[in-house]
């Protein structure tokens, strides 16, 4: 069978979105998997009916795997969770309201769970990962430099990196170059060349916008769920 | 100008002093230090003196900080169960000697020192137990330069002393976004940049017994790596005095060959 991953993020508790991308993908053909790539929680709105949806899926939902996310992380610091470390980056970018809205929106019976998710997936030669093996935080845009992003390919020894961390959606394909590399030691001197592998990193999109992947034909397609938009206008090779 | 980097001194006495006559014979008088001036050896006091007393620019290395923190890092560290238990032994000797004062010295240390262009550190700029190889993945090595914004990044911590020049780089990439079809495709052209390890003062692992350090011409970029015999005999009868793994003065008499590497030298330990 032809895998077609659905791959979603950021939906910070928002049932409703949830419920749409469900509506969507059981109007689209071949639907394998349904990957969440972390932040199911969030500081906005109450996430205990998202969570409970998650964990006990409805009979026609399609089964989510779950890993966590920025705003996992840092709830589950901040519930001591991550030994000494508490929720730092957020209280630092937000501040301490922002701490107390997120824990005040997850009941504490859903920590466990939380607490339970992985922080990434490999399939095949794909990584998927809310931001990147370097960080769950890693903000990875279209716009950082490829260094870095073949860096965090290289980390992982992986083809594809599936990341949301961004929320941006975007497909960057690393599609040639090399380099040269000259190492002088006690022994002497020897050259090096390093081709750039084809590898490509892929952002996933957050809350509504969401994206397929298919797997045999590398082709990725970028959505809003509840529009109508035909995932084959949008297909790319 | 030249100047002198020096790293991993381990608490070796002889080997310390031996390459600090070798760089004063040649009138140099900026040295920098990479870190680890502890761990394995029996001197882990009188080297940290030395260095308190020269007043040499310093980053803290691994053993470094693993003496302030607690052996609380991941098994990263270490190659080998064997190689982690004999680490352990060698930790807790050398936390027993160690005095509260130059404890604090280590804990004083900074992860880094910047001079304009130049970046040091003791193993990335990333974490002091991440291993630079000579034949790491070049795009992976030229990253960790230029995410930290430096030309040259001395580094230590594998104790096998080289310099590695990265040039004529290039990436194509193609882009397609939610918004608009396929994007033409893009070219970076990657700067040049070097690594610069120091090699070993105190535990060479390059196979010769000899200390090794570097001297870089900070006007014309030219890395010259040295190597300085030492009486290596004096510090491996110390070691055996002080109760230390007697593996360690076998390591040092034999030029330690087969060097104990990490087996994933590209981990990051996560603490
Ligand atoms: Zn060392
Ligand atoms: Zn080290």
């Amino acid at each position: 069978m032809i895998e077609r991953w659905a791959l979603v993020s950021g939906l910070r508790g928002d049932l409703e979105t949830y419920d749409l991308i469900q509506r969507d993908l059981k109007k689209t053909r071949g639907v394998t998997s349904l990957f969440v790539l972390g932040d199911l929680v969030g500081p906005e709105r109450n996430c205990d009916a998202l969570l409970d949806r998650l964990k006990n899926p409805h009979s026609g939902d399609l089964k989510p795997d779950c890993i966590y996310g920025w705003w996992e992380e840092q709830l589950l610091a901040e519930r001591g969770f991550r030994g000494e470390r508490k929720a730092d980056a957020l209280r630092l970018s937000q501040g301490e309201d922002a701490v107390s809205a997120l824990l005040n929106t997850v009941n504490p019976s859903h920590l466990k769970w939380l607490a339970s998710l992985q922080f990434g997936f490999i399939e095949l030669d794909c990584a998927l990962i809310h931001g990147s093996s370097s960080d769950v935080g890693d903000n990875l845009t279209s716009e950082t430099s490829p260094l870095i992003l073949l860096d965090r390919l290289t980390r992982l020894n992986v083809n594809r990196l599936f990341t949301a961390r961004s929320t941006k959606q975007f497909h960057l394909e690393l599609t040639g170059g090399g380099i040269n590399s000259q190492v002088k030691d006690l022994n002497g001197k020897r050259e090096q060349q390093q081709e750039v592998p084809k590898r490509s990193v892929i952002g996933i999109g957050a809350g509504l916008n969401y994206t397929l992947y298919d797997v045999g034909s590398d082709k990725t397609h970028f959505l809003t769920a509840g529009s109508k938009t035909n995932p084959k206008r949008k297909g790319f090779a | 100008m030249n100047h002198a980097i020096i790293s991993c001194l381990h608490a070796n006495l002889p080997a310390t002093e031996a390459v600090l006559n070798d760089i004063d014979r040649q009138g140099i008088d900026t040295i920098t230090c990479l870190g680890d001036l502890v761990g394995y050896g029996p001197q882990p006091n009188e080297v940290v003196e030395l260095i308190r007393k020269r007043d040499i620019a310093t980053c803290q290395g691994c053993w470094d900080e693993d003496i302030i923190d607690g052996l609380n890092a991941c098994e990263c560290s270490y190659p080998s169960q064997l190689a982690e238990r004999r680490g352990h032994l060698a930790h807790q000797w050398t936390d027993d000697q160690l005095t509260d004062e130059n404890k604090s010295f280590l804990a004083s240390l900074p992860t880094s020192l910047r001079r304009d262009r130049l970046l040091f550190v003791h193993g990335s700029p990333n974490s002091q137990h991440e291993y630079l190889l000579p034949d790491m993945d070049a795009f992976a090595a030229l990253e960790r330069v230029e995410t930290a914004g430096a030309d040259i990044l001395f580094c230590g911590h594998t104790h096998q002393p080289y310099v590695r020049e990265l040039r004529d780089g290039s990436i194509r990439v193609r882009l397609q976004n939610a918004d608009h079809e396929c994007d033409q495709g893009e070219e970076l052209t990657l700067p040049m940049r070097k690594i610069v390890n120091a090699g070993s003062v105190g535990e060479p692992r390059h196979g010769s017994t000899n200390a090794t350090y570097v001297i870089h011409n900070d006007a014309t970029d030219e890395v010259e790596i040295k190597e300085v015999p030492y009486d290596v005999g004096r510090t491996c009868q110390a070691i055996v005095e002080a109760g230390l793994p007697k593996v360690f003065a076998w390591r040092l008499s034999h030029g330690f060959e087969f060097a104990e590497q990490a087996e994933d030298a590209s981990h990051v330990c996560e603490r």
